[in-house]
This record gives C-alpha cells, structure tokens and sequence, in this order.
C-alpha cells in the first residue's frame, strides 16, 4: 500500500478536474483500483477501466470507455501486459462544476492515521478526532481502508469496523 | 381523514369545523411505516364479539348480556348519526358499549342504521344552516337508499384520497388556489376598436351627459372605456394559463394582520423619506416598491475617506460600504465613493438593494456545512451551529446574518481582520455554499436530510 502513490493520484485527480478532463488515467494498483470503485460507486466518476498507455476505445453511446463494452471488447489482462496497465476514469461535471471536488490525503506515509470505531463515530458526528476534522459539509466523504475494503467512513460505522483513513473528497 | 368521524357526516363534511385530530396541511410522509391505523381485521373473523369475550367480562346474568345485542342496531344508529357538531342526545338506556374499529362499523352497517334527522337533530341543525342548506341536505339525504348506504358504505382508500382534516368552507391561501377565470372569458379573435368606434363611444358620452355634467362623469367614462370590441370580460378578466398567485395583495396564512401593519408603516414611512430620482430608478430596476425598501435591513458597515493624489493636489472623497437584505434569505453589498458622506452612504445602500441575492440557509436558521472565503489577507470560515447557538461572530459578520435571516453561526476570521474585506470575504463564503439538492444530482445519488426524517418533516426549510 503504497500512500506516496495515493497522494500523487490526489493531486492528479485535482488537476485534472480542474482541467475540465473528461478522462484521465492513474497508474494501476489494487489499492487505487479499490478506491476509484468506491468513488464510482458513490458516484464521484463516471467509470473506471482498465486499459493500456493509450486510452481503451470510447463506447459508442456513452462517449467514455465502458467495461462491458460489447462492440469493442477490452484488452484481457495477461501475466505480459500487465505491468503496462492503467486505469481510465471518466470525470464527471454537473452545471459547469467538477462533481469530484477536491481530494486530499489524510494518512501520510510518515503518518499513517488509524481511526477505531469509536472515533469514526466522533468525525462522522462532525467532531475533530486523532487529528482527523469531522465531516460537516454536505456531500463530504471520507475514505478508509478497512480489512472488508475500502468503504466510506458512514458505512464504517455502520458496519462498525474501524481502519486507515485514506483520503477526504469534498 | 379522520378514522374518529362517524359514518353518516362523510356525506356532509362541509358542515364540520376544522378539527384539531390531524394535521391540515398536507404533508410529506417521510417515515416508510404507515401510520398505524386501528382499523385492523380482527384476528377471528368469524367469532363473535360476545364469544371472544374473556369470563372475566361477561356478566353473569343472561338478560343483561342479551341487552346489548338488542340495543346494538339503536346504538349503533346513535353512533353512526352522532355528528362530530351536532351533539344529539345519546340514548339513555344505551349501554356503553366496547369500542369498535371503523372496519367493524363499515362491515356491520345495516339499513336501519341510516336513520332521518330526529327534530332535536334538526333544531341543532337549524343553528348552523339557512333552511335552503337544510333543504339541501335532506334532499341529498331523502335522494339516496338506506339499503344502499349500508351496502356500498366504504372509507376511501385510492390515491386520491386527503391526508389531512379541512372543512372546505374557507379557501386557505397555500393549501387552495385561487379562482381563475374561466376558459370562456377568452377572446379568440381580439380586435382593437377603430377610431371611428372611439369617436361613437364620444359621441354617445357627450349626447348622455347630464346638463351639469363634472370632472367626476369624465374620468369614470375614461376608466370604463374599452378598448377592444367584443366580449367584455375577455379585456376586464381574461383567462391566463399561468397558476393564480398563492395570496392576494395583503393576504397571508394567519388572517387579515399583515395589511394593518403595511398601512402602519406605510402612513410612517411617507413622512420621513420623499421620493427622490435615484430611489424611482432604484424602485424600477428592483421591482420592489418604496414600502418594500423600507422594510429592507439596511446598514453601513464601514466608513471612511480615501484620497487620490492627482497633480493639482488631493482629492478627498467619501467611501461607504453597506449591506441590504430582508431578514428572509436575501443578502447583498454595495460600495459608493461620493464628495458628500450622507450621498456615499445613500448610493451604497441603494446599490446593496440593487446587487440582493438569495442565499442558502439550512432550516431557515444557519448554513449548509463551513464554508471558507478570502479576500486580499483575509481568511475567514464560517461554521453551521446547532439551533440556539445565536450568532456568535464579530460584529461585522453578525450584521451581515441579521440582515440575511440567519439565526445560528459560528465564524472564525484568521489572518487580517480588515473590515472592507471581512464583509466581502464573507459575503464569498456566503454564496459559495452547495445545495444539497444539486450534489444528490450531479452525483446521481439520494441524500436524506436525517434531522427531517427524524421530526418526521416537521422542521421549516
């Protein structure tokens, strides 16, 4: 688990949104693979595909590349091509804004934050806990690597597991 | 509707006063349960009543039990009559008997139980009703076969049903909407009278004037005078497609009090500020008129003389900065520099009316979330607080939430603390809050407000 990669992903990601891109690739890893999907899932990107250096062909109506793209079928990933593999995320925009705002990193590679359940409960609740601030604005999420993935800091306690914060998205 | 209201007054709801059973406006249901509701299927359908009973209910002696069986179609003629107003007299030898659901009534309903008004019932009617609306009401009544109504009796339960209790005697502005003119009023080929019609409708007006005819006869022959031919209400009320407003001029939800205060201020205000060529402008640029203006909150927050050095020498002048809003949501800023220091301040308020925005509040009462702004080294954030909290703030920013409405906020101004820029750097932050509504869309998610949920959509937003 590298955060040195996590924390240049951030800082991509933030330029590229302010670039106004609509897709844009970070390197590989199953790490950054398990984080995009949680932002996908939460809806902060459109897709997340993992092709090679050049882009993997747009799908025909979506405009972005798709993973079950039935025209054009995606590169298998084999054991000879799979150190050249990125991932390609569609970004989203909505009225002009990114919807992706801003990300970043909380955990640092010299300062890895662990947050239990109980002081999960005091930032989601908006309180400031082991130096990690609280969630208080709306539309706010905070990503941690748990031993069940990597999920949003509302499920965490939902689920009532605790982990490594990795990175805050406004 | 109400479960409590007895059968025979769903024909005749007019009649009821609004009750305090529920609420009576209609309302969200955010809550996934249903309301429970006592109208359950009783858990054996086919027993009796008297054969559920427990021992411990029953009376020992026969006659006594068989009593209620007896009474039960006049009881329940008593009960279904009972007007939720009219309090006929219950039958005194009319056991109390055990409660019913409204599913046992419905199930249970038998010809005789629809019975006509008794005189006394018909006094109290009387009352509250003209005799045409009584004559009204037993026609309706005489027009519809008992056997009918023990049959086909039901309570409504499509989709169309009301959630909410209203007699629909009063029209109440935001629940009812106004009248509008009906289709016919429109005119589907207008025309313009010709001059030669204006000149007849002169004619007639001077070949009608009375010997000493006045000023008066003039002007209400202008007023009335048409200017297109054909139906007359297609010019005085035509039909618009667009909605009627929600309130009249005046016209609020609590009542006629709002139009005693207007004409308050109003016979206040003519005294002290006369109407000058930058107040007209400002009245026709905003829409408002001077009585809303005045209702403005209005201040100058910062004040003081800047110079420009030119080579002739200094030039001193006056710069005002003020801030305008109406304690409801709506909050501008306005600079003006002028040689005179009232005429600076006047053009900056003027201009902080002009330059009003709306601004987001959560619960009518503090922000969405900390937002931060930052004009030249001014850094400021600003903190949503829980109900109560008060504005606990420096006094620039305190002035800027009362003029805009809201009630609870914290905020923390880092670095310089220049007055100019703290109340632009706030007014940023301000405006930079985000809409909930517009990040559920842009990320094609729901967002559930839980303190609503929780208050079960009571709280104001």
């Amino acid at each position: 688990m590298s955060l040195v990669h996590l924390a240049h992903v951030c800082s991509h990601l933030n330029n590229a949104t302010k670039a106004r891109l609509g897709l844009t690739s970070i390197p590989n890893t199953k790490l950054h693979l398990s984080l995009l999907l949680a932002l996908q899932n939460d809806g902060f990107v459109s897709s997340v595909v993992r092709g090679g250096k050049t882009p993997p062909p747009p799908h025909l109506l979506l405009g972005t590349p798709a993973v079950n793209d039935p025209v054009q079928e995606l590169e298998p990933v084999t054991q000879k091509n799979i150190a050249s593999r990125r991932l390609w995320l569609g970004l989203k925009y909505w009225q002009s804004e990114s919807v992706l705002g801003k990300m970043v990193p909380i955990s640092k590679p010299t300062r890895r934050i662990n947050l239990d359940l109980r002081a999960l409960r005091r930032v989601v609740n908006g309180e400031m806990s082991d130096y990690v601030e609280g969630i208080r604005s709306p539309g706010e999420s905070l990503y941690l690597s748990t031993d069940r993935g990597i999920m949003e800091a509302r499920e965490c306690v939902e689920k009532k597991v605790g982990g490594l914060v990795l990175c805050r998205v406004l | 509707m109400s479960l409590a209201r007895p059968a025979k007054c769903l024909f005749c709801s007019f009649s009821r006063a609004a009750s305090a059973v529920g609420p009576r406006v209609p309302r969200r249901q955010f809550h996934p349960t249903p309301t429970y509701l006592n109208d359950r299927k009783p858990d054996l359908p086919n027993a009796k009543l008297e054969d559920i009973k427990t021992p411990r209910d029953q009376k020992p002696n026969t006659p006594e039990q068989q009593a209620p069986k007896q009474n039960k179609a006049a009881n329940e003629a008593g009960e279904v009559a009972v007007d939720a107003n009219a309090q006929a007299p219950v039958d005194t030898n009319v056991q109390p008997e055990e409660k019913k659901t409204l599913e046992e009534i419905v199930r249970n309903l038998k010809p005789e139980n629809f019975q006509p008004y008794t005189a006394e019932q018909k006094a109290h009617l009387a009352k509250v009703y003209t005799p045409e609306q009584i004559a009204a009401i037993e026609a309706g009544e005489a027009s519809i076969d008992p056997k009918d109504m023990a049959e086909q009796f039901g309570v409504r339960r499509d989709p169309m049903k009301l959630l909410y209790v209203d007699d629909f005697s009063v029209v109440e502005p935001g629940v009812d909407k106004h009248i509008r003119a009906p289709e016919s009023n429109s005119e589907y080929n207008p025309q313009l009278k010709t001059e030669e019609d204006f000149a007849a409708d002169f004619g007639r007006f001077f070949a009608e004037m009375p010997e000493n005819g006045s000023v008066g006869d003039w002007v209400r022959f202008v007023e009335t005078l048409r200017v297109t031919k054909g139906k007359e209400e297609a010019e005085l009320n035509p039909h618009s497609a667009m909605v009627p407003d929600l309130f009249g001029p005046g016209e609020n939800l609590s009542g006629q009090k709002q139009q005693q205060e207007m004409k308050e201020t109003e016979e206040k205000g003519k005294e002290s500020e006369e109407m000058t060529d930058a107040l007209k402008r400002l009245l026709q640029d905003t829409g408002f008129d001077a009585m809303e203006i005045r209702t403005l909150r209005t201040k100058t927050l910062v004040a003081h003389s800047v110079v420009n050095q030119t080579r002739l020498g200094k030039v001193r002048r006056q710069y005002c900065l003020s801030i305008a809003g109406n304690g409801d949501g709506l909050l501008g800023i306005g600079e003006a520099k002028s040689e005179e220091a009232p005429d600076a301040a006047l053009q900056s308020k003027y201009r902080a009316i002009r330059n009003m925005q709306p601004i987001l509040r959560y619960e009518k009462r503090t922000i969405f979330g900390d937002v931060v702004g930052k004009v030249g080294a001014v850094e400021l954030k600003l903190m949503n607080r829980a109900p109560g909290f008060g504005l606990r703030c420096q006094h620039l920013i305190f002035e800027m939430c009362r003029a805009a409405g809201i009630h609870d906020l914290a905020a923390r101004v880092d670095r310089s603390r220049n007055p100019m820029n703290t109340v632009k750097a706030a007014y940023e932050a301000l405006m930079s809050q985000r809409n909930p509504e517009d990040i559920a869309r842009a990320r094609g998610k729901k967002l559930v407000d839980v303190r609503k949920v929780y208050y079960s959509g009571r709280i104001t937003n």
